[in-house]
Order: C-alpha cells, then sequence, then structure tokens
C-alpha cells in the first residue's frame, strides 16, 4: 500500500488515470457523459491531494473543459460565475463540488494567462474573477482547517488551500487585496449590523501585512483606512496598545486631547460603518463628563444631539448597559437611533426603560449565551442588539436562514414602528412567547408547532435570535391557516403579520395553480398606477409595503420567491425613476442576470437601501400590496415601457411560465 | 407488433436488448425486423430460466439438478431430495440449494436456502422460482461476443465474491481454462441457435476441473463489467454490442473492433459493491485505507438517504459500486476481498 503523497511517482501514475479518464469523458456521447464522469472526478480529487497536483490540472484545462467535465453545471458557463460563491464551493461537503470549483479556477488561471483560449470568457475577465476568489476566500491561506472543516470535508479540506496558494503565486497578493478592499466597502456601505465577517476579513489583512514573507505591494495602502478603524483609530491608540492601557491613557487627557479623541472616532464610525472596540473605553470614559463630549463622541448633528440632550439621563443608561467593548458596535445603532429622532415618539422612551429594567427568562439567557458566549451578560447583548437595529433598521439580516419574512418584519417594525417591535421584544425575551393575531384568533407562538427553519439560528443579531423563531412559527401557523384557500396565501397573511399598513389589497402575476404567469398587463398598469410617481398623481409611498420578488440568478435563471420591502419609489441623480428597496438576504448587492444588477451605492441609496430602475424592478415582482380604497385605475403605460418590461420578464423567470 | 413496423419504418435493423426484461421484446421486433420468427422463441428460451437449463441439458451441456417450484411445498420437497442424493442423515447440516425467481437478472430474488425454515422467507409473490442443488466450485462469468456464430471476444469475469466484487480479465489460474471454456461456450452457441449478438453465461468449475454450467443470460452483465472491460482494453463494450448484433457488419470492421483478449488488456479493473454493514448509519465515509490505496480510482457511492438499513433480502442491491484498476490481478483479488471488511457508511 504506498500512501498518498510519496512523490513523482504516485502523481504520473494519478494523471495517467487522469488522462484516461478524461478521454473516455471526451470520447463519450452527450448522454453518456454522467456515466464516465465519476471517474474523471475521484482521479481528479485524488491528483489535487498531491503536491504539484494544481499544476498538473492547471495544464490539462483545456482537455478537461472539452471533454464535458462541466457540463450541465453551472460551471460550464464561466461567464456567469459569481466570485462570492466560490467560497460556499470550497467548503462544500460534497467532495465533487470541491473538485469541480477548484478545476473551474484553474481553468480561468490557464485563461488569465494566455494558456488556454476560452471562447466565453476573456483573459482580463479571468483574472478580475480569480482575484476576486481570492479575495473572498483569504482566510484559506493563513489558517489552517478549522474543526468544522475537517469533520465535514475531511482532507478535502486541504484542496482549496492548495488552490489558494497556486492561485496567489500567479495572480499575486496587490491585486487580490485591491479586490478585498473593494469588497470590503460593498458590504460597509450596505451598513449592515452584524459586521464580524467583514471584521475577519479586516483582521485577516492586517496579519497578512504584518508578515514581512507577504509582499503586499500598493493594495496594502488601501487597506490602512479599514484596519485603523478597529485597531489604530486615533493617536491614542494608533499602535493597538490594549484597552486598559487605552484608558489609563483616556485619564491622563485634557480636555482638547479628548475633543481630538471623540471627533477621530466619530468620523472613522460614520465613515466605515465599523466601531473600535477603544471607542467603547473611551464612550464609557465620557460618561463622567458633559453631554457635549458625548455627542461629540457620537458624532451627532443638531437633531441627534437635540435628542440626546433631552434624553440624556437614558442614553447615559443605555451606554452604561450596553455598550461593552465586546459590544462597541452598538454604539453605530445608538448615534443613528439618535439621529433618526424616534425617541420623540411618545412610547418609545418608556419603552426602552422597560428594555433596561426587563428580567429575561432562562430561556432567552441561554439561547444569548449560546450564540454570543458568557461576557458580556445575555441582558447587556440584547440591549446592545436592540440598539443596532433600532439604528440601522435596513441593516437586518435574515443570515443563512430560510426566514426572509421575519427579518423583513423586524426590519419594518424598526422603520416603520419601533414601539411595537420593542413589545414584541419584551413578550419574546421575558414571557418567551410571541402572541399574535389572524382575522380575529390568536396565535401563540408556543402553540404553533413548526416554522419554515427547521433548526433554530445561530448567525443572527441578537434581537433576532430571539425574535425570529417566535415570528417564524407564528408566519407558517397563518399559513396553515389559509390551506385550502385559493390562490396565494400571502394575500392574507402579509397584512396581518407585518401590520396595519400593509396594503390589504393584493396583486399577483402568478396563477398558483399551474404556476404560469397570468394577467401580466393588468399587474403591470396596477403596479405603476400603485407605486409609481408619474401613474399616481406624485403621491410618495408612506409606509414600506411587502413585496414578493421572484429572485434570479446571474444567468437569470429562477432562483426562488423572496420577501422584501419597498420602500420608497423616486428619481435617481441620472434621472431616472428607481424603486428602493429593503432586501433581508444578507448582501443586497446582486446580479439577477439579463441586466439587472441591484445597486446598494451610487443611484442616491441610503444605507441598506437595495435599488433597480423601476421598469426592472417591476420585472422581478411578483406580489404587492395596494390600498383598495384607492382609485385603483390602471395606469395607461405605454406599450414601449410596457414590452420593455414583460421582456425582461420573458427573458428571466417568466420564460418557462408563459400561460398556453 | 407495432413498435417493430414503426422501428423499421424509421429505418432500424436490429434491436438491441441492454436489460433483462427488454429481452424478449428484443427478440419479437427482430423476429420482425429479420423476418425470423424463431428469434423470438430463442428470447424467451433465454429469458426463462427452467427452460434455459432444459435447453442446455438436451444440448449435452453439464448443469446441477433443477427443478421449478411453484409453492413452499415444492421448495421443502426438493431441499430433501437433494440431501438425499448427497448420503446425508437426518441432523446432518443440509447442503444448501439456490432458489432464483424466473425471469430477473443476476442476483434479484436469487435466495440460498439451508433450512425449510428458511423457505417461509420467500414471498408469495417471487413464486414460480427454479431451484438448483449447491455447486462447491469456483464461480465466474463469460461475456461473449458472437458474430455470423463465431465467438470475436470472450472474456472472463472472475468473481471474488458472489455478488460483492468481480474483475477483469481473470487471474492466470482461471485464465487457464480459456480454451476449454470457449469449447463450452461455442456448444453453447450451437445449442441455442445463435448467430449474432451477445451472451453471458455464468459457470462453475469444480475442483476436478469439471464445468457446470449455471445460466446464461442474452444482455450486457451487471455490476459494470462493460465499464470494466473499457477501462482494462479501451474499447466500447456498448459499441461492441451494436456491431456484434448487426447483421450488416462486416468482417473486417469486427476484426478491426476487438482486441486480442488478455494480451491487449492495459491492466486489470474490478469494482465491489457496497452494503452496509451496521443497522443505522448516518453518513457515506470512504475509507482511508480504500481512498489511498495506488488500485483505486473512483466511487459511486451517495450519502444515505435513510439513517436505518433495511434488512437485506436475498441477494439484495448494493448501494453503489467502488472501482478499483491495476497491474497485478493477485493484489486487485485481495484488495477486492479486503474491502468486505471495511464499513462505507458509518
Amino acid at each position: 500500500m504506498s500512501p498518498l503523497g510519496s512523490g513523482g511517482a504516485s502523481l504520473d501514475r494519478h494523471l495517467a488515470t487522469l488522462d484516461d479518464a478524461t478521454q473516455s469523458l471526451a470520447a463519450a456521447s452527450p448522454f453518456g457523459k454522467q456515466v464516465k464522469l465519476s471517474r474523471v472526478l475521484g482521479a481528479l480529487r485524488r491528483v489535487l491531494l498531491l503536491p504539484g497536483g494544481c499544476a498538473a490540472v492547471r495544464a490539462r484545462a483545456a482537455q478537461l473543459d472539452s471533454a464535458g467535465l462541466f457540463l450541465g453545471t453551472d460551471w460550464a458557463r464561466p461567464q456567469i460565475l459569481i466570485p462570492s460563491l466560490s467560497g460556499g464551493s470550497l467548503r462544500s461537503a460534497n467532495a465533487d463540488t470541491v473538485v469541480l470549483e477548484t478545476v473551474s479556477d484553474l481553468r480561468l488561471l490557464a485563461v488569465a494567462k494566455g494558456e488556454y483560449v476560452h471562447a466565453l470568457v476573456s483573459a482580463e475577465q479571468a483574472f478580475h474573477h480569480l482575484s476576486q476568489v481570492l479575495a473572498i476566500n483569504l482566510s484559506l491561506l493563513f489558517t489552517p482547517p478549522t474543526e468544522a472543516e475537517r469533520a465535514q470535508q475531511g482532507r478535502m479540506a486541504q484542496v482549496p488551500r492548495e488552490l489558494m496558494r497556486h492561485l496567489v503565486e500567479e495572480v499575486g497578493y496587490e491585486k487580490v487585496l485591491e479586490n478585498l478592499v473593494d469588497e470590503i466597502w460593498r458590504i460597509l456601505r450596505q451598513r449592515p449590523i452584524q459586521v464580524d465577517s467583514v471584521k475577519q476579513m479586516i483582521t485577516q489583512i492586517a496579519v497578512a501585512r504584518s508578515n514581512p514573507d507577504i509582499d503586499l505591494g500598493a493594495g496594502a495602502l488601501g487597506a490602512d483606512r479599514l484596519i485603523s478603524s478597529i485597531y489604530g483609530t486615533t493617536d491614542a491608540c494608533r499602535e493597538d496598545p490594549g484597552v486598559e492601557v487605552y484608558r489609563t491613557r483616556l485619564e491622563t487627557m485634557d480636555d482638547s486631547a479628548l475633543q481630538y479623541e471623540t471627533a477621530g472616532f466619530a468620523r472613522s464610525m460614520h465613515d466605515t460603518g465599523l466601531v473600535s472596540p477603544y471607542h467603547a473605553v473611551l464612550l464609557r470614559f465620557l460618561l463622567g463628563k458633559g453631554e457635549y463630549h458625548l455627542a461629540e463622541a457620537l458624532g451627532l448633528s443638531s437633531t441627534g444631539r437635540e435628542c440626546l440632550l433631552c434624553y440624556h439621563e437614558l442614553v447615559r443608561r443605555l451606554i452604561y448597559e450596553a455598550v461593552h467593548v465586546e459590544t462597541a458596535q452598538c454604539i453605530y445603532g445608538l448615534a443613528l437611533l439618535l439621529e433618526r429622532g424616534i425617541l420623540y415618539q411618545p412610547p418609545v422612551a418608556p419603552a426602552l426603560w422597560r428594555q433596561l429594567a426587563l428580567q429575561l427568562s432562562p430561556h432567552a439567557t441561554e439561547r444569548l449565551t449560546q450564540v454570543f458566549g458568557p461576557a458580556p451578560d445575555a441582558r447587556a447583548r440584547l440591549l446592545a442588539g436592540m440598539l443596532s437595529i433600532l439604528g440601522q433598521p435596513l441593516g437586518v439580516g435574515q443570515g443563512d436562514n430560510p426566514t426572509c419574512q421575519s427579518a423583513r418584519a423586524l426590519s419594518m417594525w424598526s422603520y416603520n414602528d419601533p414601539d411595537y417591535l420593542l413589545q414584541t421584544l419584551a413578550w419574546a425575551a421575558r414571557d418567551d412567547e410571541v402572541v399574535m393575531h389572524f382575522e380575529g384568533e390568536s396565535i401563540s407562538s408556543r402553540d404553533s408547532v413548526s416554522g419554515v427553519a427547521t433548526e433554530l439560528p445561530m448567525d443572527l443579531d441578537p434581537v433576532s435570535v430571539l425574535i425570529v423563531p417566535h415570528l417564524d412559527r407564528i408566519y407558517a401557523e397563518m399559513g396553515r391557516r389559509c390551506v385550502g384557500r385559493d390562490g396565494d396565501p400571502h394575500r392574507w397573511i402579509n397584512p396581518e403579520f407585518h401590520g396595519w399598513w400593509s396594503g390589504r389589497g393584493f396583486r399577483i402575476n402568478v396563477d398558483v395553480a399551474t404556476g404560469n404567469l397570468t394577467d401580466l398587463d393588468e399587474f403591470l398598469r396596477h403596479f405603476y398606477a400603485s407605486y409609481h410617481p408619474f401613474y399616481n398623481k406624485n403621491q410618495p409611498l408612506i409606509h414600506p409595503q411587502p413585496a414578493g420578488v421572484a429572485v434570479t440568478d446571474s444567468a437569470a435563471r429562477f432562483v426562488g420567491w423572496h420577501a422584501i420591502t419597498i420602500l420608497r419609489v423616486a428619481l435617481d441623480p441620472q434621472d431616472r425613476m428607481r424603486v428602493y428597496f429593503y432586501n433581508p438576504n444578507n448582501d443586497s448587492g446582486q446580479d439577477w442576470g439579463d441586466g439587472v444588477v441591484v445597486g446598494t451605492a451610487g443611484h442616491a441609496e441610503r444605507f441598506g437601501e437595495a435599488s433597480l430602475p423601476f421598469e426592472q424592478f417591476a420585472s422581478r415582482l411578483y406580489i404587492f400590496h395596494f390600498d383598495p380604497l384607492e382609485p385603483g385605475e390602471l395606469a395607461s403605460v405605454d406599450r414601449d415601457e410596457l414590452d420593455s418590461v414583460i421582456g425582461y420578464v420573458h427573458r428571466s423567470w417568466g420564460a418557462d411560465r408563459l400561460p398556453a | 407488433m407495432e413498435i417493430a413496423e414503426t422501428l423499421r419504418d424509421m429505418g432500424v435493423d436490429v434491436a438491441i436488448p441492454i436489460f433483462e426484461e427488454t429481452v424478449e421484446w428484443a427478440g419479437a421486433i427482430n423476429s420482425v425486423l429479420l423476418n425470423n420468427p424463431r428469434l423470438f422463441g430463442q428470447a424467451m428460451l433465454l429469458r426463462d430460466k427452467a427452460l434455459m437449463k432444459r435447453r442446455a441439458q438436451l444440448g449435452g451441456i453439464r448443469v446441477g439438478i433443477f427443478e421449478e417450484a411453484h409453492e413452499r411445498d415444492d421448495v421443502i420437497r426438493f431441499l430433501k431430495r437433494v440431501n438425499q442424493t448427497l448420503l446425508k442423515l437426518d441432523g446432518d447440516p443440509n447442503d444448501p440449494i439456490h432458489v432464483k425467481a424466473f425471469d430477473k437478472a443476476g442476483c434479484l430474488g436469487h435466495r440460498v436456502i439451508r433450512t425449510p425454515d428458511e423457505i417461509d422467507t420467500i414471498p408469495d409473490d417471487e413464486f414460480p422460482v427454479l431451484m438448483e442443488s449447491h455447486l462447491d466450485g469456483w464461480e465466474f462469468a463469460v461475456e461473449a461476443w458472437i458474430h455470423d456464430g463465431k465467438i470475436r471476444f470472450l472474456n472472463i469475469s472472475e468473481y471474488v465474491t458472489l455478488g460483492y466484487s468481480v474483475f477483469v480479465p481473470a487471474t492466470p489460474e482461471l485464465e487457464q481454462y480459456r480454451p476449454e471454456i470457449t469449447r463450452q461456450v461455442e456448444r453453447l452457441i450451437k445449442t441455442f441457435d445463435i448467430d449474432f449478438g451477445f451472451v453471458h453465461p455464468e459457470y462453475f468449475v469444480t475442483s476436478d476441473g469439471e464445468m457446470y454450467f449455471g445460466e446464461v443470460a442474452y444482455r450486457p452483465p451487471g455490476f459494470k463489467v462493460f465499464e470494466l472491460l473499457e477501462r482494462s482494453y479501451g474499447f466500447n463494450a456498448y459499441h461492441g454490442l451494436v456491431l456484434a448484433f448487426d447483421p450488416k457488419t462486416t468482417e473486417d470492421e469486427i476484426e478491426a473492433f476487438f482486441p486480442k483478449e488478455v494480451v491487449d488488456a492495459k491492466g486489470h479493473a474490478g469494482c465491489f459493491g457496497v452494503y452496509p454493514r451496521r443497522r443505522v448509519v448516518s453518513q457515506l465515509s470512504v475509507p482511508d485505507e480504500t481512498e489511498d490505496h495506488d488500485y483505486f480510482e473512483t466511487h459511486e457511492l451517495t450519502a444515505p438517504l435513510a439513517e436505518k438499513v433495511t434488512k437485506r433480502t436475498a441477494f439484495g442491491n448494493h448501494w453503489g459500486l467502488l472501482y478499483f484498476f491495476g497491474d497485478d490481478p493477485y493484489t486487485l483479488r485481495d484488495l477486492l476481498k479486503r474491502q468486505e471488511e471495511l464499513d462505507f457508511y458509518i
């Protein structure tokens, strides 16, 4: 028995096997490829595990490609591949997926280097793609497999690491960092509540930069601002001295030095959306000083400052209870909460006092401790999470869970009805029960058996961790009560679930029984009449409205139905009518194919908003709500414009839904 | 009739059976396409294990003792008779008998019966069945491509363990019987009046070198033997099937297509059928020992769909195959044998 890695002889042997398998795959007719594929994949898996395997496979990339290795998969069309999805493929428990992704990347490397001329991607595109893949999977270069990866992937966990090493040798760190920094900024511009993964990426850059063996080139400069926003924001913590040292330094500072510190942190926080742990130390220290320094440290405008002054006792208590080194990120939430002025809504301030005094149920305490660790305690975690969600209603993400409905509800309540959100949070945290009403009957989250998600979510913010399981069960129960009714149940669920302001009028362009498109013309005219300012007498949208979109992938193929919130419709700086919406998915910047690319910045989006030109948005919409008491005349939209929208529909998710 | 005429109008020359169940269909269609009504009868003969054995016996081919059973009592009587013939006394362990469904492929419905109790485990819907005495010996299979009444390529597939593993070409120990095996297959072709096509008979060699006929199928063998042949010789066995079945294929085409047995093989290819060994399994886990072996190529196992392993009835179906390829037949044989002791599902 000869162990793997015994050297060149073994590699040659396996390469011979691979070549033989590739030939027989190439010789097979398209319907027979499936049978021959497993041998090629098996041979590839073994070659990739050996030293020099990546280079050998790269040299064979063209043959493998033309033999039909990728036939019938997304990798067959490299031009539609999305770099950010490579992370999932490379960490997949399915060895074949890892192999396909790896070979595809090696193929693109061959294309980028001009060794392989591909009909569908150019060398530049390939190079660009690879540098993004590298940027996203940078952790694979610096960290050994985690326990989870080892358990899931076994030895295969080494393959993506080998791939990254091989890629980075060819592509170079400089390009990688540039892309990584771009990617981080792109995510940060959406101002998510959860920034742990972003912080991890930044930490990796910082680690790489301190390693003299790695030449980061000019790319390192762009990363500076990100690194300093966490580890060395101001003069007094430039060299990352540790929080204890920083605290002692603060004690010796005079007013003007403090002023300098506060301004530095505030600028950095509003600039990046990231909060340094030192910022928390500073803010706690400032509790002993006057309101002026607090306002400066939060970077408040006159609105926020006004609010702080009105509710200074509440704000101090909130800082005292919620802001710790571990929960520093909530400072940004607090600043935005004050800027939103929601404390002026009569119930909000008392509700926050209730939250400050709230006794958490043992279950809630356990859940929070389980997800976020023991320090600071569960109550502080929850308060911090509450500040974030109230300050950043559009920063709520659903994590890796099928609970877009619940995430959307939380976001909508924070945005439109913070008092109700706080009420629900109190119920969930104190009573382990949320009760909602559906058509006059009460539904308790305790009595409902199961929700959409099968497992308790772990990858969410503290408020979502507690509330989402309740909401999810209630949502599923509402669905069960609609069983047997004609049409889509969201007609009844959405208004009851989200709030009175969701229009009771309901329009869908898919026939639920057949899945085919129906009444597309009228659907669109009605949508224009309800939402487009040029067709509704210039009435801006008043309340956020739930809507359903058919999400498509970068090849414009249908992926699934998704819940979003329409926030506003307005002209963008280029005078193009755009729909601005909230997507509970963690990253709104998505390519939906056929030229429909969801924008997150650069088109007058507010932080956390996604946007599309009106007709492109309309082309992915399948459900919307309206006020049935409005006149509801169909808009007389130009035939050309309608045809353009319908064209988008027919070229994407509607392609195989045309009524017979 | 309608299928045959439709196919003829479309310009089809011949129908080739791929699965056991299609043998008589192909026979029926070919009797129309080739205007030879006897082909249908021949196909039926090759489908019915009892008829097949009788025909072989008539042709002077050695077979074991066999009988048809229509109900459980028949099986009990046969089991007693066989052991009586073997001069066993009451209380001696019985020699087993084999029970096979009449018209199923390979190991489907194949059971080994030693005691009358076991007879009760045969479900009603498997009757009628064919019963055979057990032959102690070396079981192997043959794949023979026949064109114009002559054998054009004859492969001997060596079973390491019936129902678990097979490899091609066979070890020299088995290959030494090639001349005798060729004679046996030629006799089989004559007995069954096969002019063209492909047969897949099974034989036993007993310790005294005597060869017994087991059964024959008129279609490609299971356990992916065709893939193994392709791996070993580099020719597409299905392609060979098409050539052999087509009466229009010329002598030159046949000559050019098939390699020379054994000497042209690039190595030995084998496969192993995995059955979960535990009653409850949660995941697929190919042992490192297997994965690291130089001969190991690939597997087609999939993650378990159910945690509980259903009890195997008869020989049952394996959960997927492992493929091996290497130069030395003995290493390969031992390797295949070794796999039986490993867990692939834990």
